[in-house]
């Protein structure tokens, strides 16, 4: 018996002593080569036939084996509970690299088809904008050849006047959307940009009542972009809010500094992610106060060609174009109805380059209404 | 007062005949050519006082014309404006109708356009260059 557990004398015999019963008691004793085992004991007294307990029968069975194969079993168990985690974290982690893979594959599907409606346009405009342009010179002729034209004649001028708009707006959207392949840029403040953009819608929001605020975060950092292309997308996100709202209601366009914390379908902590978890990034909201968006016409939203306006007012391309331009920045842009409804928002994401002087990421100034 | 000379060089013939038409009715005296291989030597001919020039022509395009009338002393400031159909209109106009240092119209345009753009350039001309003799 080792010396460690001799206290068990005291403790177990006198309750034998006394009639009790021990059951299946595991200990270890020292067998006779002087190696430790481990024993299940088990110890009936012995009576005699006055009730006395004389002596008592000891059973002790050697569970080393037992014991052992038990905690390798439990290791087993663990071993495997341990593989089933890591392969459930493996499961999750192809399923996220699935996700990002079909992800990337559609961005190519859209990108190469993008990049073949881009060359179509360039083609397109040059062969369409010659006859529109001898049409619109022969309206010109006709109305100033034409002495006095009576109302159905100035109907016609007018009308096939404004087709020839209508057709080279189309044109125009082809040849931004075909164009929208390179960027010049240069260290832009977003602030600047927006507000531009602001001004260059200022007549459709007069003719439209529609109200515009300003909720500008100052001391954004700065950031590379291509200054005109960037305009063309504030100024259609813009243009777009404005049309939501044909009478009337309130502009509110929005700018901010954001730390990206969740991971996304553009946000990971791979290099090759769009943005990085933790990162600084500049994002722009455009909000309209219109009907918002019918949800399926959402995942349509971006489809060159798609348009919920009425026939004539939009060519399905200006939204496709603000996508090809963020996504040449690096960028990301969104569009859905606000939390709540009464309306939509376009959120565009941008990476700062560096904060601006005495600031570092992370402290805005915080924003400033107008 | 002489009447301004205008060489329309495109190789679309119905856009020059109906740009031609719309000038003509304008005042001014115009000459087309649809080939931009002839145009040098049709200005040549003409002696204009301003040339439209189409950037995309199949044998010789406006680029090429453009330089070869610029080694000339007679056309050397001879006013020199793009037509073209290959930008759009805000392209051109948010860079004042000058792109890469050269003067343009984006295609479709309308007969006011023209002109307007004529008889700016014609002034500015003339502010630089007074009474400059003409051959």
């Amino acid at each position: 018996m080792p010396p460690e557990r001799l206290h068990e004398l005291s403790e177990i015999y006198p309750g034998v002593a006394r009639g009790g019963v021990i059951d299946q008691f595991e200990t270890v004793r020292i067998r006779r080569d002087g190696v430790h085992i481990e024993v299940s004991l088990s110890i009936m007294p012995i009576r005699d036939r006055n009730g006395r307990v004389t002596s008592a029968l000891i059973i002790m069975r050697d569970i080393t084996a037992a014991q052992l194969a038990l905690q390798e079993a439990a290791q087993s168990s663990e071993k495997l509970s341990d593989r089933e985690r890591m392969l459930k974290r493996a499961l999750v982690a192809l399923r996220e690299s699935h996700e990002r893979a079909k992800s990337a594959q559609l961005q190519l599907v859209q990108a190469a088809k993008l990049e073949s409606i881009g060359r179509l346009a360039a083609g397109v405009a040059h062969e369409v904008k010659n006859p529109l342009a001898v049409i619109l010179f022969a309206v010109d002729y006709l109305a100033e050849s034409i002495p006095n034209p009576d109302g159905n004649i100035q109907v016609a001028l007018t009308d096939a006047r404004e087709a020839v708009g209508r057709a080279d707006s189309v044109i125009r959207g082809l040849l931004d959307f075909s164009t929208a392949t390179e960027l010049s840029p240069s260290e832009q403040d977003v602030n600047k940009l927006v507000r531009r953009s602001l001004q260059l819608v200022r007549h459709s929001l007069t003719k439209s009542h529609v109200f515009a605020v300003e909720e500008m975060e100052e001391g954004l950092p700065s950031a590379m972009l291509d200054r005109n292309k960037i305009e063309q997308v504030f100024v259609n996100l813009m243009i777009n809010a404005i049309d939501a709202m044909p009478t009337g209601g309130t502009l509110i366009v929005r700018t901010r500094r954001d730390r990206l914390t969740v991971m996304g379908s553009d946000v990971g902590v791979r290099k090759t992610d769009r943005f990085q978890v933790g990162q600084s990034v500049i994002v722009v909201e455009v909000e309209d106060t219109g009907t918002g968006i019918d949800e399926t016409a959402r995942p349509r939203l971006f489809d060159p060609f798609f348009t919920t306006k009425p026939p004539g007012k939009g060519t399905g391309l200006g939204l496709a174009v603000c996508k090809t331009i963020v996504a040449l920045h690096g960028g990301t842009i969104r569009i859905g109805n606000k939390e709540g409804g009464g309306g939509a928002r376009a959120t565009v994401v941008l990476h700062g380059i560096r904060s601006k002087e005495g600031q570092s990421d992370g402290e805005g100034a915080g924003p400033t209404r107008r | 007062m002489e009447k301004v000379r205008v060489l329309l060089v495109d190789d679309e013939p119905s856009f020059t005949r109906m740009l031609k038409l719309n000038l003509e009715k304008r005042g001014f005296t115009v000459m087309v050519e649809n080939n931009g291989a002839y145009a040098y030597t049709v200005a040549q001919d003409f002696m204009p006082d301003f040339i439209f020039l189409d950037v995309i022509m199949p044998d010789v395009d406006g680029g090429e014309v453009a330089a070869k009338l610029r080694r000339d002393p007679n056309f050397k400031d001879t006013p020199i404006v793009f037509l073209t159909a290959g930008v759009s209109r805000e392209a051109t106009k948010a860079k004042g109708n000058i792109i890469g240092g050269q003067q343009y119209l984006a295609k479709p345009v309308t007969v006011d356009e023209v002109v307007a753009t004529i008889e700016k350039v014609m002034k500015k001309k003339t502010k630089a260059t007074p009474a400059s003799p003409r051959g």
